[in-house]
């Protein structure tokens, strides 16, 4: 029964589980359900395991039981969709031109917003020929190996941009809060970042050390010797630095995402900050880089045994590294160049390490990647790179 | 099927439920899942599960999670020292030679080895580690631990109403979710509220009601508050006021907010909202 309504939950991208689906048909045989309110509440509470999809709940809902159509723009999978196709795009212009039927200097006039509508309407279409028909997109193409995109129009698309100067960026693409996105998926990188842990003693002696007092008890003629210790805490403070300006870090969002995730729910103590390309004067604690800025001087206060973990692609043009003013946007020239934040940064915190998606072999071919190098201890965003950039951090010098 | 399981949950005296709500405790209890209650804080997760005990007539056992808690604590413990002392004493009743005698259970053993059906409440679930989850997959699943010192199996007598509630900050584990049946208790609408007021005090001034549930909702709206004031904090609020004789429910329509350390405590959220009561008028 409603096996239909299980596959329109599981189409419009609710991860719903056969288990559940079964725990459904249990508690429809027992008579549990009577009506279809009590329906719509039961069901959503045994299949729909998180607050995020009560509204494409809602609408899958509609659509079963009364015919409401379902809105096609939000379903987020044509979404994703557009968004591989956009990186599939960055890679190869000429082989989605060629796809699409355009032109390549006409594709390359477009914005990028444009150009994800194009997208999203071709998809659309594609979608009402023949089903299943853009599997050439390739959804998990989120590799930096490729070709240099480069957006003539002014404004730069991708972290591919190598080489090239960045114009100023004008169209910026504010919320993306990296923090309420998508369930967590690659569970080895919580492993990985398992071992960033500092557990010391502290707080009152008041857990019992059964060994110790059972040898100090014998030790004593069987008189019994109480041995207490200190409780084992995970001290370690961690700053999670992201870079999540722009279009040159969108191709790594999912990774970055993951690991933002995992870092919440490892650390009992991890403050996330964000910036833009590099670090001029202030680091936002708001993904949108607006509402809560702090000063980076002011990050001298903190302990220097916190571990900094900073995240970017450390791909921009060179003046705005080493610049006074090099800062794209205006409200932050303060006169020190980047560089020098770099190295203010560096030199607070001994513990830091410098997380790039960029994959290491492509490091030498961006002269910001490489100054940023000479500062920082920079590991691969992978997952053999987060286990050396947490040996890293957890030495002891 | 038993007659306990044909118990249907009704709302309590201090309780106001919505109807979603209700029918979903009941399939929880009828299928035997836990069920899991995200949402803010003040949302009533926890009044929930003393309003299911109060209604059901069950006995409430509540395991406050706590962030370095491990599973085997909320099962059982094997009291050494106890054991160490009375094997050097020897002045109590116990058999030292049986460890059985040293096992104290926890709340969840607690919960099944109780006589009745009861009520298990665990509270705050996010705040340990995600290995907790994980570890009490099994637990939920078999209804059952071991005890490793004595290899026994505690097996529950009857399975307990398990409400587990998780404030909205970490998601919990899939596969943990996925023995779970889940619920959002979204913040109350002004409607409600008002019968959740009414429950609280039945002899309350409706003007006064009326103002106050106003003037809170606007203030919860106000811009860039860290810690919106919850239920809680409303009723305290209307306490206080109910308590200042010197306080008239046509203030508040003024814009005169008195007390506002109840509804904000975190010293930049005062600042804010005194700020915004004094400069404009809230009507």
């Amino acid at each position: 029964m409603f096996l239909n309504f299980f596959y329109i939950l599981k189409d419009i991208g609710i991860p719903v589980s056969p288990t559940s689906f079964l725990t459904l048909q249990k508690a429809l045989h027992q008579g549990a359900i009577q009506t279809l309110d009590d329906f719509y509440t039961c069901a959503r509470a045994i299949l729909v395991k998180s607050e995020r999809y009560f509204d494409l709940y809602d609408q899958a809902f509609a659509h079963h039981f009364e015919g409401v159509p379902l809105p096609e723009d939000d379903g987020f999978e044509i979404d994703e969709m557009s968004r591989a196709m956009l990186d599939e795009w960055l890679k190869d212009p000429k082989k989605l031109a060629d796809i699409l039927g355009m032109d390549e200097d006409a594709l390359k006039k477009l914005s990028p917003e444009e150009l994800l509508d194009y997208f999203k309407k071709r998809l659309k279409d594609q979608d009402g020929e023949h089903h299943g028909g853009y599997k050439w997109i390739g959804t998990g193409g989120f590799s930096p190996v490729g070709h240099s995109g480069h957006h003539p129009g002014g404004m730069r698309v991708g972290g591919e941009s190598r080489n090239k100067s960045a114009v100023k960026v004008a169209n910026e693409r504010r919320y993306k809060d990296y923090s309420t996105q998508g369930p967590l998926t690659q569970a080895n990188m919580g492993e990985a970042l398992k071992r960033l842990r500092n557990m010391i003693p502290t707080g009152p002696k008041d857990n019992i050390n059964i060994d110790e007092t059972i040898r100090e008890t014998i030790r004593n003629g069987g008189e019994i010797e109480l041995i207490f210790d200190r409780a084992l805490k995970d001290r370690l403070k961690v700053i999670l630095l992201i870079d999540n300006g722009g279009w040159s870090m969108d191709p790594y969002i999912q990774v970055v995402q993951t690991l933002f995730d995992y870092a919440g729910a490892q650390f009992k103590e991890v403050q996330t900050y964000f910036f833009h390309n590099t670090i001029y004067d202030y680091l936002w604690e708001d993904p949108a880089r607006y509402k809560k800025p702090k000063k980076v001087v002011e990050f001298s206060r903190l302990d220097p045994d916190t571990r900094l973990v900073i995240v970017g692609d450390a791909s921009m043009a060179p003046y705005e590294l080493m610049a006074h003013d090099g800062s794209i946007h205006i409200t932050q020239r303060s006169g020190r160049p980047s560089i020098e934040q770099l190295k203010f940064m560096a030199k607070t915190f001994p513990h830091t390490v410098w997380l790039n998606p960029v994959a290491e072999n492509m490091w030498g071919y961006t002269h910001s990647i490489m100054a940023i190098y000479k500062i920082f201890s920079m590991f691969e965003l992978s997952l053999d790179g987060l286990e050396k950039a947490v040996e890293k951090l957890m030495r002891r010098d | 099927m038993s007659q306990e399981s044909n118990l249907k949950f009704q709302g309590a005296k201090k309780y106001v439920l919505d109807q979603e709500l209700a029918s979903i405790v009941n399939i929880s209890m009828k299928l035997e899942m836990p069920l899991i209650l995200k949402g803010e804080p003040g949302t009533g997760k926890t009044m929930l599960a003393h309003a299911i005990a109060e209604n059901l007539n069950m006995p409430l056992i509540v395991l406050n999670v706590k962030s370095s808690m491990k599973l085997v604590e909320a099962l059982y413990q094997y009291d050494t020292l106890t054991r160490l002392n009375d094997s050097r004493f020897g002045d109590s009743n116990r058999n030292v030679s049986d460890i059985d005698e040293y096992i104290k259970m926890g709340k969840i053993g607690q919960a099944f080895c109780a006589d009745h059906r009861t009520v298990l409440l665990i509270d705050e679930i996010d705040k340990a580690d995600t290995d907790f989850q994980d570890d009490m997959l099994d637990v939920l699943d078999q209804m059952q631990f071991d005890i490793i010192e004595t290899d026994k199996t505690v097996q529950a007598k009857h399975r307990p109403v398990i409400i587990i509630t998780s404030n909205a900050k970490k998601d919990l584990s899939d596969p943990f979710l996925g023995r779970c049946n889940f619920h959002h208790i979204a913040f109350p609408e002004p409607k409600m509220m008002r019968k959740i007021i009414a429950v609280h005090f039945s002899d309350i001034d409706a003007k006064l009601a009326q103002n106050s549930i106003d003037a809170f909702y606007k203030m919860r709206e106000v811009d860039s508050i860290e810690k919106k004031p919850a239920t809680r904090e409303l009723i305290n609020w209307i306490r206080a006021l109910n308590a200042d004789p010197d306080f008239r429910a046509k203030d508040l329509i003024k814009g005169q907010l008195p007390f506002l350390g109840v509804l904000f405590k975190k010293s930049p959220d005062y600042e804010r909202a005194t700020n915004i009561a004094s400069r404009r008028r809230m009507f």
